[in-house]
């Protein structure tokens, strides 16, 4: 079966300044003071592909590198290293609360954003109502979103990435403020994409989320792949670690 | 449409609508803002100090000074900050960050055009004799943006690392209008500051658009950049200047802008 995404040895790290140095000044007070950084790699030779129609969790605690390799086969960040291949449309869901606009209202965000994830304008037109729809906030569709609840931006941002044509989607800690109703709803988009072959990569703390949806789950602790494998099996070498550890 | 166009249009017109959601009298400000300017300089020079007797039909002058200082000064001032306060979307999409400062730049572009029919307004109210010349006007307002959008996108992701660029803009810019002979001639600077002013291309289009669109009797305010420089190639120079920072200043941005969701 042919790779939807093909990740071959990236890594990546981030420069942490001891001192933050955004004025000149900074630079006039203390020329020779050099500026020392803390080095955090948080991703180290990771190497995975997965199946196009896979089903393909992600999982690993706080800090463990997910959003940072999410956001790397997003295209939102540049490796320092390595190669990353996706075939297809892809559709990011990243990082809850971000990207928005707080000071407009829905309606203008659900513009700009689908704009700028390629969609025409006729395309738009077609799918706003779809959009609105599915994330309920109909009735606050002319509010800014500043007045918008946690739960209610991520039902905007879930409703509009799956509504964006796809073929491979990306969700990082989809449903972590949803309420019931909206998560069961998740669900059924879930089983739906499943059925219709889409790749969909889901970045999740919820064990039982991994072992009901995903064909095969990484393992990924200290921005290194642990293990990839089935659900059951990579839940439970987790749990053994944490406890051995 | 294209991509590129489809993202400004749509993106330039809800950021354009929100900067004068809530006002009064709306996007009448923009234009006011230029007009009231002009209206005080016109009262100080034209009456109180009598210098506009130097230059023919100061009134026109005067405008066409004022109205493309506003629009280089607004694109740069729109562009600066845009990627650290609106860049947060490059955290959660991937798409050229450069799309970013130029939408921010649509506005003013809006704002311009009406600007501009305020100057049909007075060039008709002022009976000024219409020139063939006057079909380089557009050329000269094309390269005035490309000589705005390459400062723009410079010093916008300059902010990103450094936060003096705002102060240090805001001053360049208050400096360049006193030194750009807006509402002077230019004519009466010394020859050494004449040349060191045509350095910008600014001062260039400015003069050009003058000269294109008054003509008339060379005097202290019809003076180009062939003039200072002498002949015809010394045109050139400013202009190579314009494209040369617009060029430098897309590769400085897309080498940035690489990085711009990590540091934003």
């Amino acid at each position: 079966m042919a790779a939807a995404i093909e990740v071959a040895g990236i890594s990546k790290s981030f420069r942490i300044p001891h001192e933050q140095r955004t004025y000149f000044k900074e630079y006039f007070l203390h020329p020779f003071r050099r500026t020392t950084y803390e080095r955090n790699d948080a991703l180290q030779s990771v190497t995975f592909s997965v199946d196009a129609g896979e089903f393909f969790g992600i999982f690993g605690p706080n800090g463990s590198g997910k959003s940072t390799l999410l956001r790397i086969l997003a295209g939102i960040y540049v490796p320092d290293a390595g190669r990353v291949r996706v075939n297809g449309l892809l559709s990011p869901f990243i990082e809850l609360g971000i990207g928005f606009n707080l000071e407009l209202n829905a309606r203008d965000n659900i513009r700009i954003n689908s704009t700028l994830a390629g969609l025409t304008k006729r395309q738009l037109d077609e799918k706003f109502d779809d959009i609105l729809e599915f994330s309920e906030l109909e009735r606050f569709v002319d509010q800014k979103l500043k007045n918008y609840s946690s739960g209610m931006l991520m039902r905007l941002a879930y409703s509009i990435a799956i509504q964006i044509p796809f073929d491979v989607l990306l969700l990082d800690e989809v449903l972590a403020v949803g309420d019931a109703s909206f998560q069961e709803k998740c669900f059924t988009t879930f089983e739906r994409f499943k059925n219709e072959g889409k790749t969909v990569l889901l970045v999740t703390h919820a064990v039982e989320l991994l072992s009901r949806f995903c064909d095969r789950v990484l393992l990924l602790e200290s921005g290194v792949v642990r293990t990839i494998g089935r659900a059951e099996d990579v839940v439970e070498s987790y749990r053994e670690g944490a406890l051995v550890g | 449409m294209p991509y590129y166009l489809r993202v400004l249009r749509v993106v330039g017109a809800i950021e354009f609508k929100a900067k004068y959601a809530g006002a009064a009298l709306g996007y009448v400000w923009s234009v006011a803002k230029p007009l009231a300017y002009f209206g005080v300089l016109w009262l100080v020079f034209a009456h109180l100090l009598r210098t506009a007797n130097q230059t023919h039909d100061f009134t026109i002058f005067l405008l066409v000074g004022i109205l493309l200082y506003t629009f280089f000064v607004d694109t740069v001032g729109a562009m600066l900050p845009s990627i650290v306060t609106g860049g947060s979307i490059l955290r959660r999409l991937a798409f050229p960050p450069i799309l970013i400062p130029l939408s921010a730049s649509v506005g003013i572009a809006i704002t311009f055009c009406a600007n501009m029919t305020a100057l049909a307004v007075f060039i008709a109210i002022q009976k000024v004799t219409p020139r063939l010349e006057w079909v380089l006007v557009p050329a000269l307002l094309a390269e005035l943006c490309i000589f705005c959008v390459g400062i723009g996108l410079l010093v916008a992701a300059l902010y990103v690392r450094f936060r003096d660029v705002v102060q240090i803009w805001e001053l360049t810019a208050q400096l360049l209008f006193f030194a750009s002979a807006i509402f002077y001639p230019i004519g009466i600077l010394p020859a050494w500051a004449q040349k060191v002013a045509f350095l910008n291309p600014f001062v260039q289009v400015m003069q050009d658009v003058r000269h294109a669109v008054l003509g008339g009797p060379s005097g202290p305010n019809d003076v180009t950049a062939a003039t200072v420089y002498g002949g015809a190639a010394g045109r050139l120079i400013p202009i190579l200047i314009a494209v040369f920072i617009f060029l430098g200043a897309l590769a400085f941005f897309r080498r940035e802008g690489r990085y711009f969701a990590e540091r934003v």
